[in-house]
């Protein structure tokens, strides 16, 4: 699903973000990204879903290099990639079933399959009854649902996920990850990018650890060291 | 399709709403400088009804006596013929010709204009002399024929056309000027404001952007809403343009007959046609105010 192979991408001559990173990600399977901050997760991240290009290698996604995709071709690629961030980028002045409509609406869904989708995917996350609530009436845990909830409601192939629970306490933290486990299980490719060792230690998932932009571990079932 | 159609007008009424003082802001400028446009336009054609009867390079024109027979016409197309050293060309404006030309010299002084009819309106020749800078020679031409059988009146153009074409000139090149620099103003004013609204939206679009939206698809409202201010600009200045050109023609028909003024008010209908300009300009103003905006500030 996911192949990397001699990825370099730097911000200026001093600062290398990320350092001839191969890797291959399996469809379907879960894949965290670990390391200090600085390390190179989110840029690769971001080279995943072509916010950024790297200086040099090949980036693969669902069969294609993107590094020399045209930029008219972008937006096709992301709509099989979703976004779940940190800060969860809801939309403030939209109701919870407007931020996951949104989704679709900019991508041209009609208004009934939105009507029957959004609803679908607002339950899958456990937020049915929340529709009509504003983000500012949510705590941090179902701000970060409804955020998954829009990351998801147009079934990617592949879900990128930066420190999801960067934001929230320990046990809140924990539901996030079991509703990533249940959405990776419907096939999903997930990769995560993430500080928090208690989850990764507990989830027993794919361990990519990052120093300094440089790959210097790959481990099934690995756990945070 | 029409998902997106709903979308696309929905954001952009959206974004007039958020940005509404920007958005008046913009909007009056376009207004302003439109009618600055406009004014000159006007200006410009009252100028030309001025110089109506000079066009083609005339600058002799004879008019005959209403009841001038057709032997004394013969007799003064004889002349001009024989006159070829002096005179390279002339027509004959006859008295369905001349009553146009009257519609538009006397369109401030309708009383006059009433008063002028198929029967006692002058006709008229026009002539074009072989060398207009001769001014000493013209005129002796005009005095000879001013002398012939069932002429009324020989008049004489140097001074009256020299006069209007500097006045032309004048008032013409500053006005364009003005009114070039207002639009400019205008332009400026709608790429900020759409500038800002991007600025406002710019979560919005990151997550747009990211979940697949296409550039045209998030630019499509930025540039429509540009487009709306140069319209609605346009709209405003032709509504102004309207009620100026009434309260001028009403003024004139008050100003003393023969002041002059009489040709610079329009009544042909040009007024309706600048409208359009004025609506078309202000379209694109919008359009290009917006769409540099749109495409320059979408990476955010």
């Amino acid at each position: 699903m996911i192949r990397l192979e001699n990825v370099t991408k730097s911000y200026s001559t001093e600062v290398v973000a990320v350092k001839d990173a191969s890797f291959d990600v399996a469809k379907g399977e879960f894949v965290f990204l670990v390391g200090p901050s600085g390390s190179g997760k989110s840029t690769l991240l971001r080279m995943l879903n072509r916010q950024d290009r790297p200086e040099r290698g090949a980036v693969w996604v669902a069969g294609r290099n993107i590094v020399d995709l045209p930029g008219a071709r972008v937006p096709m690629l992301r709509r099989n990639i979703g976004n779940i961030f940190q800060d969860y980028k809801l939309l403030l002045e939209k109701n919870v079933f407007e931020n996951v409509a949104f989704a679709q609406e900019v991508i041209g869904r009609p208004k009934h399959v939105i009507r029957q989708q959004v609803p679908a995917v607002l339950d899958l996350v456990g937020l049915s009854g929340k529709e009509e609530r504003m983000p500012n009436q949510l705590s941090g845990g179902e701000q970060q649902r409804v955020s998954i909830a829009r990351a998801f409601v147009n079934r990617p192939l592949i879900l990128l996920a930066d420190e999801p629970t960067g934001n929230l306490d320990p046990a809140t933290g924990e539901g996030i990850m079991r509703l990533l486990d249940r959405i990776n299980k419907t096939g999903t490719t997930i990769v995560m990018a993430t500080h928090d060792q208690r989850i990764v230690n507990t989830m027993r998932k794919r361990v990519i650890q990052l120093d300094r932009g440089i790959i210097v571990r790959d481990q099934a079932r690995g756990v945070y060291e | 399709m029409l998902s997106r159609l709903r979308y696309t007008f929905r954001e952009t009424f959206d974004s007039f709403r958020r940005n509404a003082t920007l958005t008046v802001a913009s909007i009056i400028t376009a207004a302003i400088s439109l009618l600055g446009v406009g004014l000159t336009f006007l200006s410009q054609h009252g100028f030309d009804n001025l110089l109506a009867k000079w066009e083609g390079g005339v600058e002799m024109i004879i008019f005959m006596r209403p009841d001038a027979t057709v032997d004394q016409r013969a007799l003064i197309e004889q002349n001009l013929d024989a006159n070829g050293q002096f005179i390279e060309s002339w027509s004959y404006c006859d008295v369905e010709c001349s009553l146009l030309e009257k519609d538009r010299v006397l369109a401030g002084e309708p009383g006059t204009a009433d008063l002028v009819d198929e029967t006692n309106i002058p006709t008229q020749y026009k002539a074009v002399p072989t060398d207009e800078t001769d001014v000493d020679l013209l005129r002796s031409v005009t005095e000879a024929f001013s002398e012939g059988p069932g002429v009324f009146e020989v008049v004489f153009a140097e001074d009256q056309i020299s006069l209007i074409e500097q006045l032309q000139s004048f008032f013409g090149f500053r006005l364009f000027l003005l009114s070039g620099f207002l639009l400019l103003a205008a332009v400026l004013l709608i790429w900020n404001t759409i500038r800002t609204a991007i600025f406002a939206r710019r979560r919005e679009i990151e997550v747009m952007k990211l979940v697949g939206a296409t550039d045209w698809f998030i630019r499509i409202p930025f540039m429509l809403e540009g487009l709306l201010h140069g319209v609605i600009g346009g709209s405003l200045a032709s509504a102004g343009l309207f009620v100026w050109n009434s309260q001028w023609t009403n003024g004139v028909q008050g100003f003393p007959e023969n002041s002059g003024f009489a040709a610079l008010v329009i009544t042909d209908g040009y007024d309706k046609t600048v409208m359009l300009i004025m609506l078309g300009i202000g379209a694109l103003a919008g359009a290009i105010g917006s769409g540099i905006a749109a495409s320059k500030f979408l990476d955010i």
